[in-house]
């Protein structure tokens, strides 16, 4: 991106604005000084010598701002910037790509979705006002169901950040065996951290009590964890010396957070990730490629708003792959339950078609396409992603 | 690799013998689009082809020096899974392919890219500083040329003239001037305040290389759009909220759109005054872009004083006004003056819309369209255009089925919705993606086959043989293996 460029060019607009602007006002300025060396010669009583008669005085003054043609001047001036300010606007068309919307298709999209989608974004950032404030202007009532739940969330995190975490274990109690099922020790990191934050504090007895009454529960599966944490009784109120240093580390409890949220939205079937953040990014990565395979398809004069399948990859960050999509090297069809990918003993991995074709019709041992060796449709596998 | 070659070569054989038995893909219903699939077997460059390979696609290419070049050959693509002396993607034979450079999965080729994107951000604050600077530099000029004329003006009266009339005369010039002068100063602050806008947006578009910062950009990012939604659709006060915590009003654009926004409500009101004023302003621009605003404003009150039954006077308006435009629109001003002969809530199909209300919403968007195209900005908000190129690049049709994982957008109601009439997106080479720790199956972390056909990645897998003691239980099945009981699968 030539944006040095692009700098050097405004910057010498931005110059010969200046001058205009500074320039004008000396002109009005030596205007205004000649008019008022006219009048004054014209007061009566302060011309010694020389006639005082006004006509003449009003022609000396004509010719002399002729002589400064001060209209001239500003015009050219004007010239020169407007030169100056087309020259920039041609680099900037030629640095940027001044329509993008040329890829989109006239699809209406349906504005209370597209509001409700922002809605949520805005919730599940907290940014309550925002969100309540644009729910107002957008007139859309229905998205503020979704708030309640995001507001419990973030209370949580709040909560959590003062080193309150009374809210965040009654909802993973609450929801303890759903965590389990889903194989995660969330409730176990937060009543480690709750025990640490106990310990820390100084009072060992109530540190025994908890870990008695909360921590015990946990012990069968995480006993690692239970004899480490156990043993930071001896070093109570300085844990930071203690070899078990590292339970004290901020970042546990940031950690642990991000965990909440995540399993959080999880249970209500939403995704961490705001998921108009995830599209917009999808979209900037792709439009590029969006717009360079229409600007070639008009150069055909192919139909590009009627198509149901992309000609031509778009190529995506890994962030946004989700499923797993097998293309058969050969036929470039997706996999399907129909043609599922086969591998052969070789490695290589083909679509069923493929390979029932390759072998004429499952009769035939045949040659893999990508290394020597063989094999018959009898020795592949079907492969599940 | 060179004794390869031969071999690949006749493989090739094999592969394109499959190719020409391929049935027409499904989906695919028109045949131009079957064209682009064979791109990366186009390796040898064989004479008599059976396949509907359209090499001149690639002479449609721009020249090597746009790096989106490289994008149309998927050849140079991610390298493939797996042993790659067995791979067929060899570099291709087509000229154009090989002189165009690398396709830009780099992260920097990549911003770049996405920084091309960004002209409306740079030229609306440009824009509205021509507009400034516009307007100061005819004030200035009329003016200056009002004084000078008035000085000879009184040259040619002095006779009739008396001292005390010349000097007041001259009075009146000097104050005259000097309130110019003020006008020019405040005018000259307004300039160099736009004209540091204008920079800023530079400089904020140059720090997108500072990769520690990389985050927030693309959240500022974020939220410009959200913003510019929200002035295109006249949410202001969301707008200026949402400005405001983000602290980004340097990068945002609320001052034109609440230009336009006095427009937009006069024009609400029925009242064509303020959207006159603003076209005669835009007098030249508008002429250029051979805009119809001014002619169907105009038209507008035209139909107004039939609507109030002033008939003499909506005909002379006609004559003063709407004549001048007959040359251009002959038949919507024909259109219209037949409407004289009737009343405002005429049955006649054809002249009812004339008076319906909903005309008044026409002109406003009529507007929209006209300012935002003046100022170069897109029509669609900038949400919407990114929300569908999103949709589209992520639509397949996996993401339909209730299986699909809550991390994908299209996992969501709304967004199924939108996504419904976009074409699916299409992939030439495979992704996968693991089942246990959602990470990529590639080359760094290749895909590792179990007895019963289920994949997993490797990093995975190690990790559960790790903790298991070499034994491996699939999570979907439930069955046990070893490790060493795993293939590895070579997917490209």
């Amino acid at each position: 991106m030539e944006l040095n460029m692009m700098h050097d060019v405004f910057d010498r607009v931005a110059k010969k604005q200046k001058l205009l602007s500074s320039r004008t006002q000396e002109l009005i300025d030596q205007v205004g000084w000649e008019i008022e060396q006219a009048k004054l010669k014209m007061q009566p009583s302060e011309s010694p010598t020389g006639c005082t008669d006004p006509k003449s005085i009003l022609v000396d003054l004509k010719t002399k701002l002729n002589e400064i043609a001060p209209i001239n001047q500003l015009e050219g001036l004007q010239k020169e910037l407007n030169f100056g300010l087309g020259k920039y606007v041609k680099t900037l068309e030629k640095c940027f790509n001044s329509d993008i919307s040329k890829a989109h298709r006239k699809v209406d999209f349906d504005v209370h979705i597209v509001n409700q989608i922002i809605a949520t974004h805005f919730y599940r950032h907290g940014m309550f006002n925002i969100g309540d404030c644009f729910i107002r202007e957008a007139n859309e009532p229905e998205a503020a169901a979704i708030k309640s739940a995001f507001l419990e969330m973030h209370e949580t995190v709040e909560a959590m950040r003062c080193r309150n975490l009374e809210p965040a274990l009654s909802w993973a109690s609450k929801q303890s065996e759903w965590l389990l099922q889903n194989g995660s020790s969330l409730e176990l990191k937060l009543h480690q951290l709750q025990f640490v934050e106990i310990l820390q504090n100084g009072s060992r007895n109530e540190a025994l009590t908890y870990a008695r009454t909360r921590l015990a529960p946990f012990a069968p599966v995480h006993m690692v964890t239970f004899q480490k944490l156990m043993a930071c009784l001896l070093w109570a109120g300085k844990i930071h010396q203690s070899p078990y240093a590292d339970f004290m580390l901020p970042s546990h409890w940031e950690r642990v957070a991000e965990e909440f949220m995540q399993r959080f939205c999880s249970l209500l079937g939403q995704s961490y990730q705001s998921p108009l953040g995830v599209t917009i990014g999808a979209g900037i990565q792709g439009l590029p490629v969006l717009l360079k395979i229409e600007s070639v398809m008009a150069a055909k004069k192919q139909e590009w708003l009627t198509m149901t399948e992309l000609p031509v990859p778009v190529d995506l960050g890994r962030e946004f792959h989700f499923h797993s999509i097998f293309i058969c090297p050969v036929l470039k069809e997706q996999g399907s339950d129909e043609n599922p990918p086969m591998m052969i003993p070789c490695g290589h991995v083909l679509s069923k078609q493929s390979l029932v074709k390759l072998s004429k019709n499952s009769t035939r041992a045949f040659k893999c396409p990508y290394c020597p060796s063989e094999a018959t449709v009898a020795q592949s596998r079907q492969l599940y992603f | 690799m060179r004794s390869y070659f031969l071999v690949i070569n006749c493989r090739q054989e094999g592969i394109r013998s499959l190719q020409s038995f391929k049935k027409p893909n499904r989906r695919e219903s028109t045949t131009h689009s079957r064209r682009w699939i064979p791109v990366s077997t186009a390796i040898r460059p064989s004479p008599a082809s059976s396949l509907p390979i359209s090499p001149s696609i690639h002479h449609l290419l721009p020249s090597p020096l746009s790096p989106l070049g490289g994008d149309m050959d998927m050849a140079i693509d991610s390298a493939p899974n797996g042993d790659a002396s067995s791979s067929p993607a060899v570099p291709p034979a087509t000229a154009a392919a090989a002189a165009a450079p690398p396709a830009p999965t780099t992260r920097l080729a990549q911003l770049a890219e996405s920084l091309k994107l960004e002209y409306q951000f740079v030229r609306v604050p440009l824009e509205h500083l021509k507009k400034t600077m516009r307007t100061n530099y005819r004030l200035a000029e009329k003016e200056v040329a009002a004084v000078l004329s008035s000085v000879a003006e009184a040259v040619d009266r002095s006779d009739a003239m008396s001292r005390d009339d010349a000097l007041t005369h001259l009075s009146s010039l000097v104050s005259r001037l000097q309130s110019l002068k003020r006008k020019l100063e405040e005018g000259s602050r307004v300039e160099n305040l736009q004209a540091q806008r204008c920079r800023a947006r530079l400089e904020h578009l140059d720090s997108v290389a500072d990769a520690d910062k990389f985050a927030e950009w693309k959240d500022v990012r974020l939220t410009r759009i959200l913003v510019d939604y929200m002035l295109r659709m006249s949410y202001y006060d969301t707008a200026k909220k949402l400005a405001e915590t983000s602290k980004i009003q340097e990068l945002v654009d609320i001052d034109v759109f609440l230009e336009a926004k006095k427009v937009i409500d006069s024009l609400r009101n029925k009242e064509v005054a303020p959207a006159l004023a603003w076209c005669a302003e835009n007098k030249s621009r508008l002429k250029k872009s051979k805009s119809k605003l001014e002619f169907q404003l105009r038209l507008q009150e035209f139909i107004e004083l039939v609507r109030a039954d002033e008939k003499l006077r909506a005909v002379s308006y006609a004559r003063k006004y709407l004549a001048p435009w007959a040359a251009a629109y002959t038949k919507e001003l024909q259109h219209a003056m037949a409407t004289l002969a009737f009343r405002h809530n005429t049955e006649c199909s054809t002249y009812k819309d004339a008076f319906e209300p909903s005309q008044w919403d026409c002109l406003v968007e009529q507007f929209k369209q006209e300012f935002c195209g003046l100022f170069g900005m897109t029509n669609e908000p900038l949400l919407n255009i990114y929300l569908q190129a999103g949709l589209t690049a992520l639509k397949t049709p996996l993401c339909y089925q209730e299986a699909c994982r809550k991390e994908d957008p299209l996992s969501q109601e709304g967004f199924r919705k939108l996504a419904e009439p976009l074409p699916f997106s299409k992939l030439h080479h495979s992704k996968l993606v693991c089942y246990i720790t959602k990470e990529s199956m590639d080359h760094e972390n290749p895909p590792l086959v179990l007895p019963n056909g289920y994949v997993y990645s490797t990093k995975a897998l190690e990790e559960m043989a790790g903790k298991n003691e070499g034994k491996i239980t699939c999570p979907r099945t439930g069955e046990v293996c070893s490790f060493t009981d795993l293939i590895k699968a070579y997917i490209s």
